[in-house]
């Protein structure tokens, strides 16, 4: 909670000049690697591995045609289902755990045969029972994104001194106010990194979920153009997922992030 | 001169034949009593380890006695009492809340309004001499500075009794005596029964009315030490007194008495084992 606004302009300043006049190497990446793709495409048909502009071309030509929509809907839909259902769920559970030493211990086995089988290995299972759609995708994105976020934020939970809630004690702040005031913001850094863990896993499952059992979305993009030896559409769709995950980074973690790492990193 | 209004005044503070141990294994307390008076500043010393901490976790209602009882004008004391300040050994600010925030988080808690309160934790604020770092983040301020702020947010629930644990014991010395003569200004304006507790004779001394050296656990008071130094203190004629030279040698003698004490704490007994053992083994 950056409440006042002296700190907030300071802060704002700094990120200013650094963004002005920081070089950065970061600024290489992309480029470097479109390069290297280009250089590779002139090695190849343009059927096996196509330029840049030829993938550019394909994705202008999916928005015209409007063809891209569902699959943007799709994979939209079931990550905010799967991943919104997980962050519920790790919330509740993992301050749960983190405060009662009996549900931690009833839950941390649990989390750990979770997270040794790979969320994909769910899939076949899911479309056993609930068929093609969005059910079975967004529960192997709960199960792959719920088990380390619950972990991460009980971990949150669990750094935080008790010298720290003493003193809030101390001065007068009763059960629901030690956890508004003082276990939440002091926990924000920990559930932000379960949001980021989480989220990763979650696209992951999701993608790979698609691959297998999806009649539309991103990941089915990729799967049925490698089907039909689509190259470019295959591309299409992995530029997608990236992008995809770098808008989650900018949108949701990244504003989170700039609330605490005043405190945290000064 | 202290204004009357703003006096807050203390109350008495009472220890019966208190028993505490740490799960019945490691005995801290058998039988400690004290009474400090309304207003009192009482210093404790006592070496590393020897349950000062533990007293005023038992004093804030942290740790219930095992026998005995803590009272506070009659009334057993309670975390969440609002009569308690408590300044604690380690860092316990919010680095997420700005200085002034850090002070003004007591009296939110209470639901005072958000121009009342930041009208009392400015008063407090300045009374420390924090003017101009109001919205500092706790990470960007000195260490002297953070005490500072530790002090004027316990300050800011007007407590009638304060508990100070080593508060200045991470400053340097300089920056310890001058803390040592603001708090004693403001003790002087707001008059509460303080607890205050140090392993530095000297720092004990200059501010204290009386000095409870406590012996090794299980035990309870050593000797209790009157101070009659005068008032106001005054660090260069204060220090340099014939009486404070007299009390520092007889705390120094009591200090080295007690550290001598036959050792019970469980590192110190396993350690004394091992010794044994490797005596028998030679
Ligand atoms: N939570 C605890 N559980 C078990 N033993 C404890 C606990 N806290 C302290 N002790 C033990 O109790 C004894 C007294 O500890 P305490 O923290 O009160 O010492 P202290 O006088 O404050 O020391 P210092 O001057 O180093 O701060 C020590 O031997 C310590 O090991
Ligand atoms: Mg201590």
């Amino acid at each position: 909670m950056l409440g006042n606004p002296q700190a907030a302009a300071d802060v704002n300043k700094l990120n200013r000049k650094v963004r002005r006049f920081e070089f950065s190497w970061s600024w290489f990446s992309i480029p470097s690697l479109l390069v290297v793709w280009m250089i590779t495409a002139t090695q190849f048909p343009a059927y096996i591995l196509p330029q840049v502009w030829h993938v550019a071309q394909e994705g202008y030509e999916w928005v015209v045609s409007g063809d891209i929509w569902p699959h943007l809907q799709g994979s939209f839909l079931e990550i905010i289902g799967g991943f919104g259902l997980a962050i519920v769920l790790s919330l509740i559970c993992g301050f749960v755990a983190g405060f009662n030493k009996g549900f931690r211990e009833y839950i941390v086995p649990l989390n750990g045969l979770f997270m040794a089988i790979p969320p994909i290995a769910w899939a076949p299972l899911m479309l056993i029972v609930f068929g093609i759609g969005y059910t079975t995708i967004i529960l192997v994105v709960l199960i792959s994104a719920v088990n380390p976020m619950i972990l991460t934020i009980m971990e949150g939970v669990l750094q935080i001194t008790s010298q720290e809630v003493r003193a809030a004690r101390v001065l007068g702040a009763k059960r629901w106010q030690l956890f508004v005031h003082v276990y939440l913001p002091a926990s924000l850094p920990f559930v932000t990194a379960a949001l980021r863990i989480g989220f990763s896993q979650a696209w992951r499952a999701l993608v790979a979920a698609e691959m297998i059992g999806a009649a539309a979305g991103v990941g089915w993009m990729v799967q049925v153009g490698g089907e039909i030896g689509n190259a470019r559409q295959v591309l299409l769709g992995i530029v997608m997922i990236g992008g995809f995950s770098y808008l989650f980074e900018r949108l949701l973690f990244r504003p989170i992030e700039k609330k605490y790492e005043v405190w945290r990193l000064a | 001169m202290p204004s009357e209004s703003e006096r807050i005044g203390g109350e008495n503070l009472r220890i019966d034949d208190l028993w505490f141990s740490y799960g019945g294994k490691l005995s801290i307390y058998e039988g400690l009593n004290l009474d400090v008076r309304p207003g009192e500043f009482l210093g404790v010393i006592g070496p590393s380890g020897c349950g000062k901490t533990t007293l005023l976790n038992l004093l804030a209602g942290f740790y219930e006695p095992e026998e005995g009882a803590v009272t506070l004008r009659g009334q057993p004391i309670k975390p969440e009492d609002p009569h308690l300040g408590y300044v604690f050994q380690q860092p316990t600010l919010f680095p997420w809340l700005s200085a002034i925030e850090n002070v003004e988080f007591g009296l939110r808690m209470q639901g005072m309004g958000e121009a009342e309160r930041r009208e009392r934790a400015q008063h407090y604020f300045n009374l420390v001499g924090l003017m101009g770092f109001e919205d500092y983040l706790i990470v960007r301020l000195s260490g002297g500075m953070q005490q500072r702020v530790n002090l004027a947010r316990a300050l800011a629930m007007e407590p009638t009794l304060l508990l100070m644990d080593e508060p200045f014991g991470a400053l340097d010395a300089i920056t310890r005596e001058t803390m040592n003569d603001e708090l004693l200004r403001i003790w002087d304006t707001l008059g509460q029964t303080v607890l205050f507790i140090t392993h530095d004779i000297d720092e004990a001394i200059y501010l204290s009315d009386r000095i409870c050296v406590l012996s090794r656990p299980p035990g309870g008071i050593f000797r209790m030490l009157d101070s009659e130094l005068p008032r106001p203190r005054h660090g260069p004629t204060t220090r340099t007194g014939e009486r404070f030279w007299g009390y520092k040698k007889s705390l120094i003698n009591d200090i080295a008495e007690v550290t001598a004490q036959r050792p019970t704490s469980e590192e110190e007994i396993a350690l004394l084992k091992r010794r044994k053992k490797i005596e028998e083994s030679d």
